[in-house]
């Protein structure tokens, strides 16, 4: 099969690569080009532009950082609608608001394309593992021609019916995360400040009914001080900042998202924007004293 | 900052052979051959066992211990309570300070500190039939300065004593799967630790008094602001026309996948909450992790809005329903809402 592929960052550097590993054909394009330059080594083609990649190709797949970099890919000059037509996909597995996936659905839609937005649970390592968890809605039938591929870059796919659900699913999940990751920096935090050990925490934690993947992975790391991004803490704090949105426009009481999303906040704002998310623990961390 | 040295035991919840002997209760419980035996293994506890509280948590945890061949004897504020365990063959005192008396170590599983005080320290308390070579257990989860306060009385009179809170609900009560979260004694430690290991899974020494009681609220912090959380995605999910079982499975799925969210996900869908863990215990766990976060300057903001939801949940008539109930709170109040 052959793929376009949008987009090299942290994650798809790592899921172009899977692709190509695992036998497919794919031109990619990012916009700085040289990034090109290490998938080129594992077999990939390389595109000017957008409309370049979707002029060659069936299927194209798209991984961008956030709705501004989403819509550019799309509807700037030399953007997917150029080129994009009747025979032709287009999947947007960016995180992104509903609005803005619903409006690239409707701009491809109406150049006879067809679309599925299908943004993804997991970050650096699922991504380098295939055991992403897809989370796609629009185009069924795109979405089924699509199954070969998601089966490589993933463990697990869901279809959620209409455009948009995608994009919600997605944006539900990452505000559980991302307040759960404060809840476990408030944890650390006044573990250490109260005389007990936080590893201690942690180890209690990981035995009992809230132990969960995250906490075993990240823990760790966190006491140590070491925050090497497999998920930027910029993008979960956009992530707090449109399931608030959603939120909003819905009436939905999210007193804890709403907590969460001000230390996040408070983290960019100590430029610490490009560390992973769990840097947010270094916010939590500032503000206590040990006992005289 | 010094952190608490801490020792850890992790023992399997295998079946434990009981060999009866009188008011001898020898536990010989089987490992994996990969985890090395705790110390106490093959010596099993000698003596009798007393069991002060007989709730959600204490029944299933004495029921344990006399399937396991102790001698118990029970008591409980409520005298109806102790009949399952009097079936399986537990003695009955009429109060704290008679089962002290009668045994060499007693256990208490109260529900709240004004309750553990009362129960040691009060008229007719626990304390007034403790003495030298006698320990207390307290696995009550209450806050430091009680501890400490029921630490000193238990000391005075020349016993020995131990906090040890638990980490786990009535399910892991009843499988004998509980985590113990101890400080104080360390010889009383170790001289109970093969009863520990019948009603739990996991055990942890932490140093001095105080730092068992920390650890806990801590632990139920984070649980209490992670199921607000979760209570959120899930309206959240609803309102904007997702399937929340399908939010459930995703969950199952990723990084952020725990027991807690798979167990209660389902039920919370249905509005249904089945009392594993009373809100209002949660509620009294996040007042206390408030207070001991407020005495270090500490900020905890996630817990202290999870804390205000409790709260809510409490005034809508929801204190005796599972702490999940939260969710409730969330949600637009009703008229008159179903306690």
């Amino acid at each position: 099969m052959e793929v376009g592929f949008l987009g090299l960052g942290i994650m798809g550097k790592a899921m172009a690569a899977n692709l190509l590993r695992h036998g497919f054909r794919v031109t990619v394009w990012n916009r700085t080009l040289s990034k090109c330059q290490e998938l080129v080594a594992l077999g990939a083609t390389v595109g000017e532009t957008p409309a370049a990649v979707v002029a060659k190709c069936r299927y194209t797949i798209a991984m961008l950082s956030d709705p501004i970099a989403a819509l550019s890919v799309v509807f700037d000059k030399n953007g997917v609608l150029e080129q994009i037509g009747n025979g032709k996909g287009y999947v947007d597995m960016s995180t992104v608001d509903a609005a803005t996936s619903s409006k690239i659905s409707e701009a491809v839609k109406q150049k006879g394309g067809a679309f599925l937005e299908a943004p993804v649970s997991g970050s650096k390592k699922p991504a380098e593992d295939g055991q992403l968890v897809i989370l796609a809605a629009g185009d069924k039938a795109l979405y089924d021609d699509m199954v070969p591929a998601f089966d490589i870059l993933g463990k697990k796919s869901f279809f959620l019916g209409e455009i948009g659900n995608g994009a919600k699913m997605k944006l539900v999940v990452n505000m559980i995360m991302g307040s759960m990751m404060n809840a476990l920096s408030e944890g650390l935090s006044l573990a250490d400040n109260s005389g007990l050990s936080p590893q201690t925490l942690l180890d209690v934690l990981d035995l009992g009914a809230i132990a969960n993947p995250m906490f075993k992975l990240k823990g760790p790391s966190m006491l140590k001080g070491s925050y090497n991004p497999a998920f930027p803490l910029k993008h979960q704090q956009k992530d707090m900042r449109l399931a608030l949105s959603l939120g909003d426009e819905n009436a939905v009481s999210m007193p804890v998202a709403a907590a969460s999303n001000e230390a996040f906040k408070k983290a960019r704002s100590l430029e610490l924007g490009d560390l992973d998310f769990s840097a947010v623990y270094e916010v939590l961390k500032g503000g206590g004293s040990s006992q005289a | 900052m010094a952190a608490a040295a801490a020792t850890h035991l992790s023992v399997r919840a295998a079946p434990a052979l009981r060999l009866r002997g009188k008011g001898t209760c020898r536990l010989l419980s089987c490992y994996a051959s990969s985890s090395p035996p705790p110390p106490s293994s093959g010596e099993g506890f000698s003596g009798k066992v007393g069991f002060l509280g007989l709730g959600i948590m204490g029944a299933p945890m004495a029921s344990n211990l006399i399937k396991a061949g102790c001698d118990v004897t029970v008591w409980n504020r409520t005298k109806s309570k102790c009949d399952p365990l009097l079936s399986l063959g537990a003695k009955y005192e009429s109060s704290p300070a008679n089962v002290a008396l009668s045994c060499d170590v007693t256990f208490a599983m109260l529900a709240d500190p004004e309750s553990a005080v009362e129960v040691a320290c009060g008229a007719n308390g626990a304390a007034q039939g403790m003495a030298p070579g006698k320990g207390y257990v307290d696995v009550s989860t209450v806050d430091t300065a009680t501890s400490k306060l029921i630490g000193k009385h238990i000391t005075s009179t020349g016993a020995s004593f131990l906090e040890a809170p638990v980490s786990g609900s009535k399910k892991p009560a009843e499988d004998g799967l509980l985590i113990f979260l101890t400080a104080g004694d360390d010889s009383l430690y170790n001289r109970v630790a093969p009863l520990l290991d019948v009603m739990g899974k996991s055990r942890f020494f932490l140093g001095d008094v105080g730092n068992g009681a920390a650890m806990k609220l801590v632990v139920n912090m984070v649980m209490g602001s992670m199921m607000v959380s979760f209570s959120e995605g899930v309206l959240l999910s609803e309102k904007v026309g997702l399937d929340p079982n399908t939010l459930v499975e995703v969950i199952s799925q990723g990084a952020i996948s725990a027991p807690m969210f798979s167990l209660k996900g389902p039920s919370m869908v249905k509005a249904a909450y089945p009392t594993a863990f009373p809100l209002k215990h949660q509620q009294k766990d996040l007042r206390l992790a408030l207070a001991l976060a407020e005495s270090v300057s500490q900020s905890i903001p996630t817990v202290a809005a999870a804390n205000e939801l409790y709260k809510v949940a409490k005034s809508l008539g929801l204190a005796d329903q599972d702490f999940s109930a939260v969710i409730e709170a969330l949600k637009a109040k009703e008229q008159n809402p179903q306690p």
